[in-house]
């Protein structure tokens, strides 16, 4: 299980111009009633023009940033196809529910049905890809995409061959969606700018958002500029669990603190877990730069998709983003970095990635 | 050479009952569980047969030691703890205490089961406070976290949803794990409860039959949707030898492939399906002469059965083994569907018997195979198959051998 997995390509669909994008982007954008909506690009590339009426928002998605993401890996067929998504196709489903119930079960229509299936992804990229390979498809809410890591290296760590492994992690936020999670008190009530979402941490709940993020993920180096060597998830953990799972993530990878060059920090701006952030972050090395991402995609349950693909830009481009930046660190390297991210339930993952 | 994998407990509820008596008499008896609706409120109740379980959420909440009423759990959570429950009978819970170990849980639609009800009310502006904490309940992991929490455990925790094979691309995920040594034992399989939701989007899809469902028979008329829980405990050989543990098979091949064919039905000619017992066959290092029984997916869809009756017909063409769809015991319980039918591929080989596919009246006409139709007592089953086949080209087949 200690082999490296080598990030070959990224490809994101978020409320940044990120799709297809070679640096990092000119100019963020800001939105100002807490829902941070994708910026959807051309899908007619990606997907047959009688496929794509009758195709929902999140399908279409999936298939973009999929397909995109073994172009630009240079795959034209996978060895795997493994994703994640906490509620898949949610309008879909909201639909299919909606009409169920107004219309008193009659006349309704499967397409919705269909599509509101968790697995709809994945086999749509399976049927595109014509790859008759292992197909999964993870459904565990904030681990939803790191599970999906994790299987790409159980799988490679099984096998002597050299393989490539599309991954994937979605999700979708609808108005309904958004409307019904306010009432659990996942968002907040006084609505800052997201730009300035982590300036506004003293209060409760975060912002909306959502996301697609694939990756081509091998036990080949080719020509990947980082690589994942660890992943953990912690359940609703105490500080002390969370410290105590990061310095085994690091020791395991003969990394001290002092060592890690980059925190991506999955702060969210959620007053209720400063009692995890604020110590996580003053045991943070001076030598680290500390960058957020929440700002710029919002909060969903793959949103550590994005900070995979911010990592494998970094890599690549071997600078942090000033406009990321969060606390300046000594390192000038970008060769360690650690992706801490914290869902909106309080659960937090890890994710080791070294450039290359 | 990575070690054994094997089965040392189970638990199940499902329209036959709760555990294993109350299953194999059952089985043995020829007594489907398929019925009208005696919970399930829907418009079409009267013309759908369903594999719905007896109890009711209160009974089953009172069972888990639970308040009734508004407790939080949905019916899917329900039925996870008592097939959990049952499992424990013959499982130590220290052992799950004390030790690391996976939960790996699946399903199709999370709590929609009571969602549903109140879907309204949450997109109403002023929402009942009462249904508020049910909110977090319609996706797939609630069922999960809720039994761990239940039982005050802290697993490695995963679910996985790829329809109507979710819960045996638990155990395949759960195998793998321990092979490759990340833990000594996976509690793995699946819950789905009944819900409008689901019943309705079969019925648009026209699937569902109006009567009982008759597996590879050229009559059939679709599939009746189920119910069920249930799991298995994995565990490596070595470590269930070393506590003294029953071993009850050992999982000795599996395949996940895909159709890549279209979004809801297989290809005609089953390719898919051939390829997954085929890859899962070699994987267990036998040849298809030496699969005893077969448990087919069998949903008894004019698509399934056609497909996987061409695949079983011409990759077993040599010698073909006794097979049946149990499905019309249960109905078709769809996320939970691999795990209860291995479960019972498991207790064909303990049992040495093989189920019927009830209801089979009429050859179908693309086919010179059919299913066995009465029980068949005192046959040496040593390897068994299990197919289970979903929407998205999802195809799981599963070879348990006697240990």
């Amino acid at each position: 299980m200690k082999q490296p997995l080598y990030i070959k390509s990224a490809c994101a669909i978020s409320p940044q111009h990120t799709f297809r994008a070679t640096e990092f982007p000119l100019e963020l954008v800001s939105y100002d009633d807490g829902k941070m909506f994708v910026i959807d690009p051309d899908y007619t590339k990606y997907v047959s023009p009688v496929a794509i009426r009758r195709m929902s928002r999140l399908i279409k998605r999936g298939i973009a940033a999929g397909m995109q993401s073994l172009e630009d890996a240079g795959v034209q067929q996978p060895d795997a196809i493994i994703t994640g998504t906490a509620r898949g196709s949610v309008t879909d489903m909201e639909r299919f529910l909606t009409d169920m119930i107004k219309l008193n079960e009659e006349a309704l229509n499967p397409t919705f049905f269909i599509q509101s299936t968790y697995n709809s992804v994945n086999g749509w990229l399976a049927l595109q890809t014509k790859a008759t390979c292992y197909n999964q498809t993870y459904v565990h809410r904030g681990f939803s995409l790191e599970l999906s890591l994790f299987d790409a290296q159980l799988l490679l760590a099984d096998t002597n061959d050299l393989q490539n492994i599309l991954v994937g992690g979605y999700d979708e936020l609808t108005p309904e969606y958004f409307f019904i999670r306010d009432k659990s008190g996942y968002y907040k009530k006084e609505i800052p700018a997201s730009l300035s979402l982590l300036q506004h941490s003293d209060t409760a709940g975060s912002i909306a958002g959502e996301g697609a993020a694939f990756f081509v993920a091998s036990n080949e180096q080719g020509d990947a500029t980082c690589a994942i060597y660890g992943i953990q998830m912690l359940t609703t953990p105490t500080y002390a669990e969370l410290a105590a799972a990061t310095d085994i993530l690091l020791s395991e990878n003969r990394l001290t603190k002092e060592d890690l060059d980059v925190l991506l920090y999955g702060i969210n701006g959620d007053s209720r877990y400063n009692h995890l952030t604020h110590p996580f972050l003053e045991n943070t090395s001076g030598n680290t730069t500390v960058a957020t991402y929440k700002q710029l995609c919002g909060e969903y349950d793959t949103a550590s998709g994005f900070a995979l693909w911010l990592a494998q830009l970094i890599s690549k481009t071997q600078e942090v983003p000033k406009e990321v930046v969060y606390r300046s660190g000594t390192s000038a390297s970008v060769k360690n970095m650690l992706i801490c991210n914290i869902t909106i339930a309080g659960n937090v993952s890890l994710i080791l990635v070294k450039s290359i | 050479m990575a070690e054994r994998v094997v089965v040392t407990s189970v638990g199940i509820i499902s329209a036959l009952g709760i555990g294993k008596e109350a299953h194999i008499a059952a089985l043995r008896s020829g007594l489907s569980g398929v019925h009208y609706a005696r919970h399930l409120q829907s418009v079409h109740a009267a013309e759908l047969m369903l594999g719905e379980a007896d109890l009711s959420n209160d009974e089953l909440a009172v069972m888990n030691g639970l308040p009734t009423g508004d407790n939080g759990y949905t019916r899917t959570t329900l039925l996870a703890l008592t097939a959990m429950q049952d499992l424990l009978k013959t499982t130590d819970i220290n052992l799950l205490k004390n030790e690391p170990f996976a939960f790996i849980n699946a399903n199709t639609v999370g709590g929609m089961s009571k969602v549903e009800d109140m879907y309204l009310d949450l997109i109403s502006e002023y929402t009942q406070p009462e249904n508020i904490k049910y909110i977090d309940t319609l996706d797939c992991a609630e069922s999960t976290q809720n039994v761990a929490d239940h039982y005050g455990l802290k697993p490695f925790m995963a679910t996985i949803s790829t329809a109507c094979s979710s819960s045996v691309n638990a155990m395949l995920l759960g195998a793998r794990m321990i092979k490759q040594g990340v833990v000594k034992r996976a509690i793995c399989g699946g819950c789905d409860a009944l819900s409008r939701f689901t019943v309705n989007g079969f019925y648009t899809l026209k699937n569902v039959s109006r009567s009982l469902a008759m597996p590879f028979d050229q009559n059939r008329t679709g599939l009746n949707i189920g119910e069920a829980a249930g799991f298995c405990m994995l565990e490596s050989e070595s470590s269930a030898i070393a506590r003294g543990a029953k071993i009850l098979a050992v999982l000795s091949g599996y395949a996940n492939t895909n159709d890549a064919y279209h979004p809801t039905a297989p290809s005609p000619y089953g390719e898919g399906a051939y390829n997954t017992m085929q890859q899962a066959i070699q994987m267990a290092g036998l040849q298809p002469n030496d699969i005893d029984y077969i448990n087919a997916h069998g949903t008894a869809t004019l698509n399934n059965d056609l497909a996987e009756g061409r695949a079983i017909q011409k990759l077993f063409a040599d010698k073909m083994p006794y097979f049946s769809s149990t499905k019309p015991f249960t109905g078709h319980t769809l996320a939970a569907a691999g795990v209860i039918e291995s479960i019972f591929s498991m207790w064909s080989m303990q049992e040495q018997t093989v189920y019927p596919n009830l209801n089979f009246e009429t050859q179908m006409e693309e086919l010179t195979i059919s299913p066995v139709t009465s029980l068949i007592d005192g046959v040496s089953l040593k390897h068994v198959l299990s197919n289970s086949f979903g929407f998205g080209g999802n195809n799981v087949s599963l070879v348990f051998s006697s240990k």
